[in-house]
């Protein structure tokens, strides 16, 4: 019980994918400007990290070693070109929002990485529960970036206004800077930093 | 048998590759169908933004509804400005034609204002029960290509609506292209002047001046996007001037005005 609490809960905070694995950096830049793409991608990603993870540990004893990166990447492949394919049939408009990131999950280091680590090595059930983890601490992450790209980029959260701008005839001058993707790169920074400086143990 | 015997190897990695076909295919035929629709439904959401329907949308009117009560799909030969049946108009894709030397024909540079390169002989047109008409235009934007609908007033001049449906401008500057504070001010603009010349102009931000003589037929620009709101002028004017629907909007004009 406390192994499977680890594996959902560890990735979260004490090990947490981006900010101390600093893996899937890439997309946590691009699709964080709003929060209802940040969400659809941490959806995406915790539902592929999870079914990669329990699919790759239900075949890890089959798995002949000299093909297992090909066996991951075929099955995380898959799953992700799954998910992309039923966005764009039921969500369009998010699928578009979304772009190749979707696609790109296949890339994303957090899948593949944890299919290698930890999959290849556990039970079905803990690896699932490590999947759905890791997916977690992405979004963490992912969300909390959306949240102030949002806020202080157009004055919204989940596209209701909650800030009045400028350009809508109020107040609130928005922070071009928050709608770009590098501004991720700084508030990934100040995330990184406050989570070392909360959990010193973290430090290298 | 051990894992990595060649024969192992091959089972797996051949199991493992029908597996993942048959769900790849499976999740391939449900976007198929889905996905046509989507993007047909998504050019009728913009063609109804654009022809002054945008309230009905936003109050949860049903665009499919909205859209096949009020607009009849036209096609425009637009090197004479006349309605043409020379190519099924339910078939054709205005974009895709682009690419089909017999259906498209390369603009000279010179007259290019809108950087679009290569532009469909044939316009698909939306004429919209209330009298006016939509029309698609695209071209050349800051950091990609714009592409939208305008809509014009059975007087062939004042218009009553602009939308875009796909654009990269720079979020919060370009990008306030769709922001509808923005859009407000295009409807009631002349696009042509007494004289029937050209008028339609977009101008920096600031510099309009709503007792200009021209002021009817001037839009001010986005502040901190002088660039997009010049690419925004120049795809206005090359559509709506000799070399796009001028011509069809004069005969338009004659027939409904």
């Amino acid at each position: 019980m406390a192994k499977a609490k680890d594996a959902l809960l560890d990735p979260l905070f004490n090990n947490n994918p981006i900010a101390l694995q600093i893996l899937g950096i890439c997309s946590a830049l691009a699709v964080t400007n709003k929060l209802s793409t940040a969400l659809t991608m941490t959806i995406a990603v915790t539902l592929v990290t999870a079914c990669s993870n329990a699919a790759i540990s239900a075949i890890r004893n089959h798995i002949p070693n000299s093909i297992r990166i090909i066996v991951q990447m075929t099955i995380i492949a898959t799953l992700v070109i799954i998910i992309d394919q039923m966005l764009k049939a039921y969500l369009y408009e998010m699928s578009k929002a979304l772009s190749v990131y979707v696609g790109l999950i296949i890339t994303n280091c957090i899948v593949m990485g944890r299919a290698e680590a930890y999959a290849m090595k556990n039970p079905v059930g803990l690896s699932f529960l490590d999947g759905i983890g890791n997916g977690l601490g992405y979004g963490v992450v992912l969300m909390s970036v959306g949240f102030v790209r949002e806020l202080f980029g157009s004055g919204k959260l989940f596209g209701v206004t909650i800030l009045n701008t400028v350009n809508d005839g109020g107040w609130y001058v928005t922070n071009g800077l928050m709608l770009l993707a590098p501004s991720a790169f700084f508030l990934i920074g100040f995330i990184i930093w406050g989570l070392r400086t909360w959990k010193p143990e973290l430090q290298e | 048998m051990s894992n990595d015997s060649i024969f192992k190897t091959f089972l797996v990695a051949f199991l493992l590759c029908v597996v993942c076909s048959v769900l790849v295919c499976l999740a391939a035929i449900v976007r198929i169908d889905k996905e046509a629709y989507n993007k047909q439904l998504e050019i009728r959401k913009t063609v109804l933004a654009a022809g002054g329907y945008q309230q009905q949308i936003d109050a949860g009117g049903k665009i499919d509804e909205l859209f096949t009560t009020n607009m009849e799909l036209k096609l425009v030969d637009l090197a004479t400005g006349e309605y043409t049946t020379a190519v099924d108009a339910a078939t054709y894709n205005q974009r895709e034609a682009v690419e089909n030397p017999e259906l498209s024909v390369g603009i000279p540079a010179d007259l290019d204002i809108a950087k679009i390169g290569t532009r469909a002989k044939y316009a698909a047109v939306y004429l919209d029960k209330s009298g006016t008409v939509v029309l698609p235009i695209h071209g050349g934007g800051m950091w990609g290509p714009i592409y939208g609908y305008i809509s014009v007033a059975a007087d062939g001049t004042t218009i009553k609506g602009l939308t875009f449906y796909q654009h990269a401008e720079t979020p919060g500057l370009g990008a306030e292209i769709d922001n509808p504070n923005w859009k407000k001010q295009w409807p009631e603009k002349k696009i042509y002047n007494s004289s029937g010349k050209l008028a339609i102009k977009v101008v920096k931000k600031g510099k309009y001046n709503a007792s200009a003589a021209d002021a009817v037929s001037t839009v001010d620009g986005l502040a901190g996007a002088t660039v997009t709101g010049n690419k925004v002028n120049a795809i206005i004017r090359y559509w709506l001037g000799e070399n796009g629907y001028a011509p069809f909007l004069a005969k338009f004009k004659a027939e409904r005005g």
